[in-house]
């Protein structure tokens, strides 16, 4: 285990509500760490450009073929949700769960064990305090998130990166676009919180890749 | 052929396609447009070989080894698609009796239905992709027109938002050309997520910009958004 882990933690907590921001130090770094060396998202590791008719097609599996995602879990943050299912709503944004301590799945995308992206979407925080994400920026390259699916087995995935967008540029086909890959995606928000809106400008974006 | 000239005359890096009019003599063809600031809805497309199916609704399966990935973002009050295409294993040339041969068709899954959008076919961005992307506005002509009147005529992308699975997403090539790819268009959400209510979580620094975006979340195709995280104002 990290020993060293809970003493980050409660710095970075006690930092982050003094709005001292030394999370987003934690953040960049991380992106810094998990981006290298990581296979873009639209590009299967098991294809290689090659010359036209040399190329392996991807076994690209149909989300509806697989069990859909029910829990999860992040042993390296304290992090144990049942998943609730998301649309979209009227506007056309992303729905997210009522319960702030309950994390949510975008059931219109992809699953453990399918084409990607499976999106997980949760609170950072209620007017009533922390929520199911709050500690997702403490997230560093090689923590496993586990996925249960309805049929009892779990997916793990370790994480690669986290990256954070202000909401009016949110990269919808980066998070959002259909992948081959077998990827997860945990979103939450972060940065300046706007008293007047009660919102946060930004979102936070953790990545993981399947585990075999 | 006119979908040749415009895969060789279209910027490879996160440019807009050049649209040729065609001479049909009908109503006015799209326009290039800036991105709109928002989106009233987007989607996503994973196309493979083996959706294609040919004009009478049979399968046809496409090119093998080929797949797709589209993601289309709409702004139904301006009637702007933003569209973001990368292909890989689809070998030209293309072919199309339509202006171009990347199509948004109104065909519901394992069925035939007409282009109703006509897009730049993707071109070779020199890393094994093919890629395309760029913005337009409608009223859109694919410069297919069977029974004299163009199958985009009448068309608005508001009716893609009222029934997405009626629609999907191919390209035709010479070698398949009901098909080598194609895929049913599917929803996903537009804009940022809220995500957060309380404050507490607060992050106000002025900070170091962030790392720029990394390979783990890099765009399909060449029209990399700038993701950089805005300056903070006290």
């Amino acid at each position: 285990m990290r020993s060293g882990r809970g003493g980050l933690l409660a710095c970075c907590l006690a930092l982050a509500l003094s709005g001292c921001g030394g999370t987003a130090g934690t953040a960049s770094g991380s992106a810094a760490a998990g981006s290298e060396g990581v296979p873009t998202s639209a590009v299967p590791s098991s294809v290689v450009p090659a010359p036209p008719g040399a190329l392996l097609s991807p076994a690209v599996v149909d989300p509806a073929t697989v069990p859909a995602p029910v829990s999860v879990a992040v042993p390296a943050i304290g992090v144990q949700s049942d998943l609730t299912e998301l649309g979209i709503a009227a506007d056309g944004s992303a729905e997210v769960p009522e319960d702030f301590d309950l994390a949510g799945w975008f059931s219109g995308g992809g699953r453990p064990g399918s084409r990607g992206p499976t999106v997980l979407l949760g609170h950072v925080d209620s007017t009533a305090g922390p929520a199911v994400f709050y500690d997702l920026r403490d997230l560093a390259p090689g923590d496993v998130v586990e996925v249960t699916v309805a049929d009892g087995s779990i997916a793990r995935y370790a994480v690669t990166g986290s990256e954070q967008f202000p909401k009016d540029q949110f990269p919808t086909a980066a998070v959002f676009g259909a992948t081959t890959e077998d990827v997860l995606r945990l979103v939450t928000c972060t940065g300046e919180f706007d008293r007047g809106a009660r919102s946060y400008i930004d979102n936070l974006v953790v990545t993981a890749e399947r585990l075999p | 052929m006119t979908s040749t000239r415009i895969a060789r005359t279209a910027v490879v890096a996160g440019a807009v396609g050049v649209v040729v009019l065609t001479g049909a003599g009908t109503a006015s063809a799209e326009s290039q447009v800036a991105e709109p600031a928002t989106f009233t809805s987007a989607f996503t497309v994973m196309a493979t070989p083996e959706m294609v199916v040919d004009a009478d609704s049979a399968p046809a399966p496409g090119q093998p080894g080929a797949w797709g990935t589209f993601m289309y973002r709409i702004n139904s009050d301006l009637d702007v698609l933003c569209y973001d295409i990368s292909i890989t294993g689809v070998t030209p040339p293309y072919q199309s009796p339509a202006k171009t041969a990347t199509h948004i068709h109104e065909a519901a899954a394992g069925k035939a239905g007409p282009p109703r959008i006509s897009l730049p076919d993707p071109v070779d961005n020199g890393r094994g992709r093919m890629v395309s992307s760029g913005c337009l506005q409608g009223p859109f002509t694919t410069g297919l027109a069977p029974t004299g009147t163009d199958t985009g005529d009448g068309f608005t992308l508001a009716q893609i938002e009222a029934d997405p699975s009626a629609f999907s997403t191919d390209v035709h090539t010479t070698a398949f050309p009901a098909g080598a790819i194609r895929g049913q268009l599917s929803q996903v959400p537009t804009g940022g997520v809220e995500t957060g209510a309380g404050g507490t979580a607060d992050d106000s620094s002025s900070g170091a910009p962030l790392a720029a975006l990394g390979g783990s979340l890099a765009l399909a195709g060449a029209a990399a958004v700038a993701v950089r995280r805005r300056a903070v104002r006290s």
